[in-house]
């Protein structure tokens, strides 16, 4: 009895010993931080990608089906207030960055410059991601000194989102059904005071107040069409220019002349345009997704009425456009190999998920989701297409691209809005920028 | 009684009348936002997004709370300020209770110069210690945790000056009265005077309670882990680019569970605030 109660000890033991030399199962945890908001309600717990929408459902539910496929890893999700960069500064500053975060291209400069972001090429290269696989615009965004820093998964851009039922109520509909869009801006004045004329509405509608981002892009848009390189040197902004003033003198006389709407914000734009308050949205490839979905309902202004294309062609020359661009971004920490090996899965991942994130409204970051019939099926990219090949980005050495972002449109809108002579509003705009990229 | 109030408004002086109609128009204006985020939070996103004045019309749906409560995390962060609020005005009570004392009944070594060191915070804004202070948190580990987002708080200069200003309106043949009775120091301080001061207690733990939970910047670059957000950069987060335009009513349903404790205490305590406002609680 006494050997069979040791011997049963001794299994026992033994069993206890085995089970704990056995490894537990470990998950390799990252954490990825992100902007777009959440979206628990409706997507918190969806994995199946395709029947998510917008930004948020989008991404909420691409994470949701990574860690679904990968019970090996676990990708814990920081959403933060958009943009997003105090927070990680601060986080950079203590020595606890997210693995992986969304960042603009134009903010890649800022933080590859100070040395805190890894180049990922070894990464990308280990989980079979080809650089050549991006679009021009999607590597030229995060391409800094020869390396890559970012995974590239858009391009966005302004854009003017078009009532089409308006704008056939003001006569302004080609033959084919398409609107007549100008060519000049003495032909964009001309058509906008016909559009006012027959509907009694005005033409544009912009958000003007508390809103910054929306004239600095298309400031440079409007400045890459009339050629002038206004970043000719990468530390110092040349506005001070006939081009530059121009374009401010446009928006002034659509301003002036009651051809846009006034004193609104962004959601205040967004809501009137739903709302029939005008012919043509200036909003991003964001919104095109939603915009679509709300012509396709009955009973309301844009039904069976929406169409969206690239801001018009105003001061002659070539195509010319402006772009920025999400991307996935790493900070620099200590990683251990199955951490590092679990960020390439992820970000294989999202390249090879882009066509879903493409759905957003944005430009494909994967030239092959570009070229793609699936992607050039969705709705009105056939019209916005051409962005992607004549975009371009502020030159990549340029620090600081939000903070002149600020600069700029409140310069802008200052000028716009009356409470600024455009000379010099103009060079207010360039001191500003200039002392602040003097003083990095 | 209805007599009474006709009496009321009748015996009224003109300027009186005045000065009533402003309070119901300020009132009004500062009710409008608040009736408008409630307002919100019972219409459906999409139809917010379409015409955000549909809150004027049918239908109403309770869908917002019923997301709030089953999926959102803003209970985790409702409960993390709770968490700092209470905890920061606990430590802030005891400390300038102790602070305000030592200042008005104590005689120490250098008692005058400490004193003019402790207002000279009041001079100094966060703006100023925010790059240093982050520095030291992060040497000392403490981001992402609950020292972290109560500590800061404690270095009050305001409680300090309050509550050695009230212990000095104290007569301090109370003190001598307490002494003759053999009470010692602590005694006195504990039994005596602490009960005295409740009204300048309830003035502080007020004011450190919603600063604290009001608080967005200290949070916003301290607490950078989601289960760690505080209910103001906890909401912030959930704002999609180019805030408000999505999701609008599910927003304002989050805002309205945020703003529950703070409205519970201006309900409890508006007598302490109407006194602290007032000015009053510094005798």
């Amino acid at each position: 009895m006494t050997k069979f109660i040791k011997g049963l000890v001794l299994a026992a033991v033994s069993a206890a010993t085995l089970a704990a030399a056995v490894p537990a199962y470990a998950q390799t945890e990252i954490t990825v931080q992100r902007f777009f908001g959440t979206c628990d309600a409706d997507f918190g717990t969806n994995t199946d990608v395709s029947k998510s929408a917008g930004e948020c459902g989008i991404i909420t539910s691409q994470i949701n089906k990574f860690n679904a496929d990968n019970p090996d890893i676990k990708v814990t999700v920081n959403s933060v207030e958009w943009p997003g960069y105090d927070q990680l500064t601060a986080q950079m500053a203590s020595g606890e960055p997210p693995d992986l975060v969304t960042m603009h291209e134009s903010v890649i400069s800022d933080y590859q410059s100070k040395g805190q972001l890894e180049p990922i090429d070894d990464v990308l290269k280990a989980a079979g991601i080809d650089p050549a696989a991006f679009t021009a615009a999607g590597r030229d965004g995060v391409t800094k000194d020869g390396k890559i820093y970012a995974l590239p998964i858009d391009s966005h851009a302004i854009l003017w989102h078009i009532n089409l039922n308006l704008f056939k109520q003001a006569d302004l509909i080609n033959a084919d059904g398409t609107p007549k869009l100008p060519t000049s801006v003495d032909e964009l004045i001309a058509e906008a005071k016909q559009f006012k004329e027959k509907t009694g509405k005005p033409f544009l509608v912009q958000a003007t107040a508390n809103e910054k981002a929306m004239f600095t892009r298309a400031m440079y848009i409007y400045l890459n069409q009339q050629k002038s390189d206004y970043f000719a040197d990468p530390t110092k902004i040349n506005l001070t220019t006939p081009e530059a003033k121009k374009v401010v003198q446009m928006m002034k006389d659509i301003y002036d002349q009651d051809l846009t709407t006034k004193d609104q914000d962004y959601p205040a734009m967004v809501a009137g345009f739903a709302n029939g308050d005008g012919g043509v949205e200036v909003n991003g490839t964001w919104v095109i997704g939603d915009l679509d979905t709300l012509s396709k309902q009955e009973g309301n202004p844009l039904s069976g009425g929406y169409t969206v294309y690239p801001l018009p062609q105003l001061f002659g020359g070539e195509p010319s456009y402006y772009s920025d661009g999400h991307s996935w971004a790493m900070p620099k920490k200590d990683r251990s190999p199955e951490q590092l090996a679990a960020i390439g899965k992820f970000l294989k991942f999202m390249a090879d998920d882009d066509y879903d994130w493409s759905r957003t409204g944005h430009i494909p970051g994967i030239q092959a989701v570009l070229d793609s019939a699936e992607f050039k099926a969705l709705p009105h990219r056939d019209t916005i297409l051409s962005i992607a090949s004549i975009a371009k980005a502020l030159p990549s050495a340029v620090q600081r691209q939000f903070a002149i972002q600020d600069i700029l449109g409140e310069e802008v809108a200052s000028a716009v809005t009356g409470q600024k002579d455009i000379d010099a509003a103009l060079a207010d705009a360039q001191s500003r920028i200039n002392d602040l990229l003097a003083n990095l | 009684m209805a007599e009474t109030r006709v009496q009321n408004i009748v015996g009224r002086t003109n300027s009186d009348r005045i000065i009533l109609a402003l309070t119901i128009l300020a009132a009004l204006v500062l009710l409008i936002p608040i009736m408008w985020v409630v307002g919100l939070s019972f219409k459906l996103n999409n139809d917010l997004k379409i015409d955000p004045n549909s809150v004027f019309r049918l239908p109403y749906t309770l869908k917002n709370y019923i997301d709030v409560i089953s999926s959102s995390s803003v209970f985790r962060w409702l409960l993390n300020s709770l968490i700092v609020s209470i905890g920061s005005t606990i430590c802030i009570l005891i400390l300038s209770s102790l602070a305000g004392y030592g200042f008005a009944r104590l005689n120490f070594p250098y008692k005058n110069i400490i004193f003019i060191i402790v207002l000279f915070g009041l001079a100094v804004p966060e703006q100023a210690v925010i790059v240093a202070r982050h520095q030291i948190f992060s040497f000392l580990k403490l981001h992402n945790s609950y020292p972290g987002l109560i500590l800061p708080g404690l270095s009050a200069s305001f409680g300090v000056f309050l509550m050695t200003q009230y212990f000095k309106a104290i007569p301090k043949e109370i003190d001598e009265a307490a002494m003759l009775d053999n009470a010692s120091r602590f005694r006195i301080f504990w039994k005596v005077l602490l009960p005295l001061t409740i009204p300048a207690q309830a003035t502080l733990g007020i004011f450190t309670f919603l600063g604290a939970f009001n608080d967005y910047w200290w949070p916003l670059i301290s607490a950078t882990k989601k289960e760690m957000y505080t209910i103001t950069t906890g909401i912030a987060s959930m704002q999609m680019n180019f805030a408000q335009t999505e999701g609008l009513g599910f927003l304002m349903a989050q805002a309205v569970f945020a703003g529950l404790p703070t409205l519970l205490v201006y309900l409890f305590f508006q007598k302490y605030i109407v006194t602290a406002v007032s000015g009053s609680a510094v005798r």
